[in-house]
């Protein structure tokens, strides 16, 4: 691929990860959606096992799964520069948007009618991170000792003020542990 | 100096959350600690990202920007959000065959997940007691609306933007159309 090709095709990506950003209500599944509709049953560019493949590995790498998927599929497609152009692409419209709604809060939120409305909305909030969190609990607790972990974590947190980098830090290194000790015992009952 | 304060601790946020929602969390802490939003702020960022495009993350990121540093500050935090996706993803994509079938984040992530689920549970009594509280103790109206919105969320499977209208439209009626009334 020329230089120029590679520009032309990092531009597309860009162009195509604008539309997926445009339409990503609610995290970050919708963008997936729309990549399947486009890039595997439209162009036919992915097989449905690599998508899989790509929101798997984008998942349970640390930060944004879009942001990670988009990475993965555009450095595939055209190199760093396409990785590049995906992420920019899939952080454009939302920043925009934000943008405007940030400056119409800071305005508005003074205004006691809207802030009776936040009042509604702020209840709301914590049944919806709730529900999320139910969705969430599907092969959490792998191995029984990962209860612990929940629990020691949440003690950590609510009593003792820990930041939660080095919880996390903490829980992956429990992971580490607990899946050694569980695959040693596993290896060991097979023998 | 705000700027690279932002970029930092965008970067952080980023590395140590795996799905959006374990962004929460961390986001209120550094948030309220940095004197960039209040409790009730992150309260409101949340249902805002949840009826806006774009993951929370983001939305977040271009919020406490905005709030902190202007426009600027929008532009870098978002770009610490996405540090983890411009290195560890592009080393992942460049080793992708290694990568995907490598055990290290598959056993580390056996750890993280419930301690991720510990920090979301937390998050939800912290802002409980801000949400649902207040000067004058317990705000009823408010744990009502609260308690309907569990209800609709997961007996009748209602839609998380329809779930933050109602409540806005509950809120107005209750808090500011009622004490006119009354």
């Amino acid at each position: 691929m020329t230089f120029t090709e590679k520009l032309k095709k990092a531009l597309r990506l860009f162009a195509d990860f604008i539309q997926f950003g445009v339409f990503t209500f609610g995290g970050g599944w919708s963008i997936i959606a729309q990549m399947q509709r486009r890039y595997v049953e439209k162009e036919k560019r992915l097989t449905p096992e690599e998508l899989l493949d790509l929101t798997s590995l984008g998942r349970s790498l640390p930060g944004t799964m879009v942001g990670n998927v988009a990475m993965l599929y555009g450095y595939r497609e055209c190199g760093v520069l396409g990785g590049v152009a995906c992420i920019f692409g899939i952080a454009l419209p939302p920043l925009v948007i934000l943008s405007i709604i940030t400056v119409c809060y800071s305005a508005f939120r003074d205004n006691e009618w809207v802030a009776a409305a936040m009042s509604g909305v702020r209840a709301a909030v914590v049944p919806i991170i709730f529900s999320a969190a139910v969705g969430l609990l599907k092969g959490t607790f792998k191995f029984p000792p990962c209860v612990a972990v929940f629990v020691i974590t949440l003690v950590l947190y609510l009593a003792f003020g820990l930041s939660c980098v080095y919880l996390v830090i903490i829980g992956a290194v429990c992971g580490l542990i607990i899946s050694e000790i569980y695959e040693r015992r596993g290896k060991s009952e097979r023998k | 100096m705000i700027i690279l304060k932002l970029f930092w601790v965008f970067v952080k946020i980023g590395f140590t959350s795996f799905g959006g929602l374990s962004m929460i969390p961390l986001i209120s802490s550094e948030m309220i600690k940095n004197g960039w939003m209040t409790a009730e702020e992150v309260s409101d960022i949340v249902a805002i990202a949840e009826m806006t495009p774009g993951p929370l993350g983001l939305n977040c990121a271009t919020f406490a920007g905005i709030r902190a540093a202007g426009i600027l500050g929008a532009l870098v935090a978002n770009l610490g959000i996405f540090m983890p996706s411009l290195t560890l993803s592009l080393l992942a994509a460049i080793f992708f065959e290694r990568f995907s079938k490598a055990r290290l984040m598959r056993d580390i992530m056996v750890g993280v997940r419930p301690a991720c689920l510990g920090l979301v549970v937390g998050v939800c009594v912290t802002l409980s007691l801000t949400n649902y509280g207040g000067a004058g103790g317990i705000s009823f109206p408010a744990v009502g609306i609260g308690l309907l919105d569990t209800l609709l969320l997961f007996k009748f499977k209602i839609s998380i933007p329809k779930v933050i209208i109602l409540s806005a439209a509950l809120g107005l009626l209750i808090f500011g159309v009622l004490p006119r009334l009354i």
